[in-house]
């Protein structure tokens, strides 16, 4: 069932080498549809009842003597990603239709191969798998910004690739070191997670933080969180719009994923400890991340900032270490993807008519492109976290974890390293989120209507290119999907969190019991007869 | 105020007690036909044919009235009771609950029916007064979105759905503020609102989230039963029970646009008028007013959190009616005047004449319409012009007489004139203070009673000045601009803004008899008491001997005498002899200057928070971010050029070749691992 599911875009794959270039966008749109359509399939087959477990699970030998296989599985909260990674890909396929003119097929075919990565890195059960899916992202990524990027794209690939690959090497050095504990404890190589996480979770609280601290300089790049995350304003600015889609949509979630499905399990307590500084980090990064958006002139580069600020939301969610705020951190992943990928969209949608980003440079949109201005408003709204919408949901869970962490409910404790301040001060990122959004809406949506003078002239006489002002039926094809999930989830959130719940207690459940405060231990025994 | 606490325990909550009556899925109508409104008024707005039809215009009253008819029958159902609906599940973790449920009470019905009922009237008038704007149909698609929102918020049954509400009469007024998106300052007014509104919204947020910790849930049912447990059992409060009422304040006052929140509200007036009417005068401004009304029980926690309310509410009565005195803008002395009222009605509740409060609320909604309305015609009938100081005997001009008397009506009744609306509820409020004890609520009083004078004062020189004296006026520079300066007509209104005008002037002229009589405060205190802000301290029993032992008697006369000083002395100066009001605004030149710019409060704003906030963002950027990205990106320049120099022959510059490369690497990657076996 999974494979399957790497396979068909591994088929398109080969389909577009094979096929001429002008092919290219058709077959990776039908291939990738189907991907869509087989995870449907595969979320049709999982059975929610045990969404803990990892079902769908298949494993074929790779290398014996080392324990490597490749094994994949799912549970809930990784088919999600799953879901969110098969639903992108065709809009970002689509998205790109006509703004690709050059070297058509090598893009279609990484964005297609970043795909299979992107699958593979969530359905994957066997750690080198992973690792390597893991790092391979790097690779077609590399090559949609360093090809297909504005004018810094050289430099972007280069400071994006360094980047992060510096840090997944780390991830991998104490990844390799879990694994070798094992060997050296149980006397055959394996690379099982299931197997490896029970293994560092019994490690000792000092080795526990190494590994913790290895693990985190991989993910926390990715993430990214602050202060490693200077690499992303640049290489999302510089990325065609497909790739800053991608980018932002997916690829910074295989960090918080990463978080989620290593760090937290595999270093209870060393998280559990540390939770405090990670929520720290967040805090300043939401902060930070929120004024410097509102400097930016660059809109993309604006948009890329806030996903700074919004990553630090989805990774407060994770350190609060309760159901609420874990939960609200997975859907805030999926959440972030919906409303920052469709507000890249968006952006790309003008970049291609006008070749300017520059507020100074644009303005006033609403008059000419009345249908975008609705969308890209709608967008900003679920990104800014208007309930009703699906950015809310998110972002008043991960709030409202990091504020109940740890207090006394009706006075009985709780367990958890967070509490209220931790909530108010990440709290400062709500307003600042209004404030560098609706600057960004003030200049570019509203106000005096300006574009440059070159492609005014252009736009009016069809000239320079075929577009016509306002936004194309393809183009409201690419945006509506994301925006009537934006207002589902938003008002039926119990599709995720219903959905993740089980998953989502047993980490929180594990870390609380291992991280051996007797409170905590009394409280989820408490909770266990609970239920 | 603890001997307060202790009678909480038979008043508060009274309510709560009942079996909650429950209600059917078809409440759910009331916010979903005009989100069917919105959404039809949505699909108009993008088609070229919106704006040349009043299809949009139709689709949203009709949403609007039937909501108010739906509203009706359950009022009418409702009764002195209390009822319950859900209507689907929605946000469900650990203990939180969180649905789209309803709380149906006498406050929830009087709420609706003004929200529902000055709605539709604002649309009828909407309807002319938007004619020929291109965003005739987007308009609608708003003001609908808007009521849905806004009966969300009334209708709620638990914080968070309330929150909803909340931040979606937000998203809506940013909407309608920002509406000509051509201007930028009604870009900037939206843009300032939504965020000025968002400050209070945080301390909302982390309220909500406190009231969780405390009470194990968000619904007010639970709230509420198990406040009157505690205090039934005498419990010993936390101090997340003082903690709560002061972030969930936080929340009212940006809404309310209280101190030190309500710099959005006057420039809010950038809206169309018929939006300043309903969302900035008479419905949505009047949201943290309904928050700590139906949270009463919760406010009366803590021993601080309603003198807080109170003094708050009367400084900023106080402050913005001196700011109103001065200015010469029709709409932001009316909307200085909205700020100076709402003081009032938190000043009510704070002195806990919860029924003075709500009365207020009640009564306001129809006068204040009716000021904003009646303003609008006059914006639209003299091409934009809203200078007092350049429109004058507009009762003479033909066609001008409904739009003059209902705004006679109005100002009568915001000035506090014996009998009509507004006189019955701010005499409530004023006696009130000097019944209940607390923190310095006589002087409060004073206070309260003082500004009753200065309000009369400043309405009336609005309505002598621009509908008295001589013929004399001049067009404004619209946006409707067909008119040219020689030869300017004004454009009287046209049936469906009188319509709407002499209804609202006869609500402002009789709404204030639901107050008066049978038992304590008529129909109205009645319904109040029935509900979750059922509280009043009853007169101690010697204060109420003859005249002036009873502030409710001797109030109606102080403030019907402060009242007419104030309506008098505008006369004099804006009237008979308004050459003396020049002479008196320079012999207090610096006073009269600051009150015309407000105070500077804004100017402090941008001085204190903006610019070092943003101040800071460059900084980081520039030392952060490009320091760090510029740094690595040297670094990157030359490793490369090093590892290239050893791998050169490999890189071919060829896909096949890095596709090659990675396969290699993945290769080598195994090769060591297999090494360390």
């Amino acid at each position: 069932m999974l494979l399957t599911l790497l396979l068909i875009p591994t088929l398109t794959a080969l389909a577009i080498m094979m096929r001429p270039a002008r092919q290219a966008a058709p077959i990776a749109l039908a291939g990738s549809l189907l991907a869509l359509l087989w995870a449907w399939f595969v979320w049709r087959a999982f059975d929610f009842a045990d969404s803990a477990a990892i079902q769908l699970a298949a494993s074929w030998t790779w290398i014996e003597p080392m324990g490597l296989r490749f094994s994949l599985g799912v549970d809930s909260v990784a088919l999600m990603l799953v879901m969110l990674t098969a639903l992108l890909t065709p809009l970002a396929v689509l998205g790109s239709w006509t703004a690709i003119t050059q070297r058509v097929r090598e893009f279609y075919l990484w964005l297609v191969i970043l795909e299979i990565a992107m699958l593979a890195v969530f359905m994957a059960r066997d750690l080198l798998v992973f690792y390597l899916a893991f790092e391979f992202t790097l690779v077609p990524m590399f090559f949609l910004i360093a090809v297909y990027g504005s004018t810094n794209r050289a430099r972007a690939s280069i400071v994006f690739f360094l980047y992060t690959f510096t840090g997944s090497i780390i991830t991998l050095i104490g990844l390799l070191y879990v694994a070798w504990a094992q060997w050296s404890h149980s006397g055959h190589w394996t690379f099982d997670i299931g197997v490896l996480t029970a293994t560092a979770a019994s490690m000792s609280p000092s080795q526990q933080a190494w590994i913790l601290l290895a693990l985190c300089c991989g993910f926390a790049v990715k993430v990214p969180l602050f202060p490693v995350h200077t690499w992303l304003p640049l290489a999302h600015t510089e990325a065609p719009t497909a790739g800053s889609v991608i980018l932002a949509a997916v690829l910074l979630k295989l960090g918080t994923y990463g978080l989620y499905r290593f760090a937290m399990p595999m270093c209870p307590v060393a998280f559990n400890q540390y939770a405090p500084l990670i929520a720290v980090l967040c805090i300043i990064g939401i902060i930070y991340g929120a004024l410097v958006c509102w400097v930016q002139r660059d809109v993309k580069r604006l948009i890329a900032y806030s996903s700074v600020s919004h990553l630090g939301f989805c990774v407060l969610g994770l350190a609060a270490i309760n159901t609420a705020g874990v939960s609200g951190s997975v859907m805030y992943m999926i959440n972030h993807g919906l409303s920052t990928g469709a507000l890249f969209l968006c952006i790309g949608m003008v970049y291609e008519r006008y070749h300017t980003r520059s507020m100074d440079e644009l303005g006033g949109m609403a008059r000419r492109m009345p249908l975008w201005t609705a969308f890209t408003v709608f967008f900003v709204l679920s990104s800014v976290g208007l309930p009703g919408l699906n950015g809310f949901v998110g972002e008043f869970l991960t709030i409202f974890g990091a504020f109940t962490s740890g207090q006394p409910l009706q006075g009985l404790p709780t367990a958890g390293p967070l509490g209220p301040w931790y909530a108010a001060f990440a709290g400062t990122g709500m307003i600042l989120a209004a404030i560098y959004l609706l600057y960004f809406c003030g200049h570019l949506l509203f106000g005096a209507y300006h574009v440059p003078d070159a492609a005014h002239a252009a736009g009016h006489e069809h000239s320079h290119h075929r577009l016509p002002r306002d936004l194309t039926l393809r183009e409201t094809i690419v945006l509506a999907p994301l925006a009537v999930l934006c207002i589902w989830l938003g008002l039926q959130p119990d599709i995720v969190l219903s959905r993740i719940e089980a998953p989502v207690t047993q980490v929180v459940t594990s870390i609380n019991l291992s991280a051996s405060q007797p409170i905590a231990a009394a409280v989820t025994a408490q909770d266990a007869e609970g239920h | 105020m603890h001997a307060m606490l202790a009678q909480l325990g038979h008043s508060a909550g009274a309510a709560a007690i009942g079996q909650a009556e429950v209600f059917g899925s078809w409440t759910a109508l009331i916010p979903l036909l005009p989100l069917l409104a919105s959404i039809a008024c949505g699909v108009l707005a993008f088609r070229p044919s919106g704006a040349k039809t009043k299809w949009a215009a139709w689709c949203c009253i009709a949403g609007l009235a039937l909501s108010f008819v739906l509203s009706v029958v359950l009022a009418l159902n409702v009764g002195h009771g209390l009822g319950h609906a859900s209507i689907f599940e929605w946000i469900r973790i650990d203990r939180l609950r969180a649905d789209f449920a309803f709380y149906l009470d006498p406050l929830t019905s009087i709420m609706l029916i003004v929200v529902t009922g000055i709605g539709t009237l604002v649309a009828i008038y909407a309807s002319e007064y938007m004619w020929g704007d291109r965003g005739y149909a987007r308009f609608f698609a708003f003001v609908s979105l808007f009521i849905v929102a806004m009966t969300c918020l009334v209708l709620a049954d638990n914080l968070i759905l309330m929150y909803l509400g909340w931040e979606g009469v937000g998203l809506c007024s940013y909407l309608l503020i920002g509406f000509y998106y051509d201007k930028p300052s009604a870009v900037a007014a939206a843009k300032k609102a939504f965020i000025v509104n968002r400050i209070g919204d945080l301390g909302f947020a982390l309220g909500i989230m406190l009231t969780y910790l405390q009470f194990g849930s968000v619904e007010f049912d639970v709230i509420f039963r198990q406040i009157e447990q505690w205090t039934a059992a005498g419990m010993e409060m936390s101090t997340a029970t003082n903690v709560i009422p002061f972030l969930l304040m936080l929340g009212a006052f940006g809404k309310s646009a209280q101190l030190p929140l309500y710099v959005w509200l006057p420039d809010a007036m950038e809206g169309p008028t018929p939006v300043s009417a309903l969302i900035h005068a008479a419905t949505m401004v009047t949201a943290g007013v309904y928050l700590i009304a139906r949270l009463l029980p919760l406010f009366l926690l803590s021993p601080y959190a309603l003198p807080t309310v109170a003094w708050v509410g009367c400084i900023t009565a106080l402050f913005s009616a001196t700011i109103g005195m001065a200015q010469y803008d029709l709409k932001r002395i009316f909307a200085y005047s909205t700020v100076s009222q709402l003081g009032y009605m938190f000043m009510g509740i704070g002195v806990l004449s919860s029924v003075g409060g709500t009365f207020h609320l009640f009564t306001h909604a129809f006068f204040k319409a009716a000021l904003f309305l009646g303003s609008g015609a006059v914006m639209h009938g003299f091409a934009g012009q809203l200078d007092v100081r350049k429109l004058s005997g507009l009762w003479r001009v033909p066609g001008w007489q409904v739009v003059t008397a209902s705004m006679l009506v109005a100002c009568l009744a915001l000035a506090g004139f014996p009998l009509t609306a507004g006189f019955f509820s701010k005499d409530m409020i004023l006696a009130q203070a000097f019944v209940t004890p607390g923190p310095g609520y006589r002087l409060l009083g004073w206070i309260g009673l003082m500004t009753a004078g200065l309000t009369a004062y400043y309405t009336f020189r609005v309505f002598f000045r621009v509908f008295l004296g001589p013929v004399a006026y001049k067009p404004g520079d619209d946006h409707h601009g067909a008119h040219g300066d020689h030869h300017f007509h004004p454009h009287a209104p046209g049936p469906a803004i009188n319509f709407v005008l002499i209804v609202l002037g006869l609500g402002a002229l009789l709404a204030g008899w639901v107050g008066v009589g049978g038992g304590h405060h008529g129909w109205f205190g009645g319904m109040i008491h029935a509900s979750s802000a059922n509280y009043e301290v009853a007169h101690e029993p010697g204060d109420t001997a003859g005249f002036f032992g009873d502030p409710h008697r001797w109030m109606m006369l102080a403030s019907s005498v402060v009242g007419i000083l104030g309506i008098a002395v505008a006369a004099y100066l804006h009237l008979f002899n308004r050459a003396a009001a020049e002479r008196w605004r320079r012999a207090i030149l610096p006073v009269a200057v600051l009150a015309e710019h407000k105070w500077c409060v804004d100017e402090g704003y941008d001085l204190l928070i903006r610019r070092p906030l943003r101040a800071m963002g460059h900084i980081c950027y520039a030392l952060g971010d490009t320091l760090i990205i510029n740094g690595l990106v040297a670094l990157a320049g030359w490793t490369p050029r090093l590892i290239g120099a050893a791998v050169r022959p490999l890189q071919n510059g060829r896909l096949q070749g890095y596709g090659l490369g990675m396969a290699g690497g993945a290769a080598m990657l195994v090769i060591i691992v297999w090494w360390m076996l």
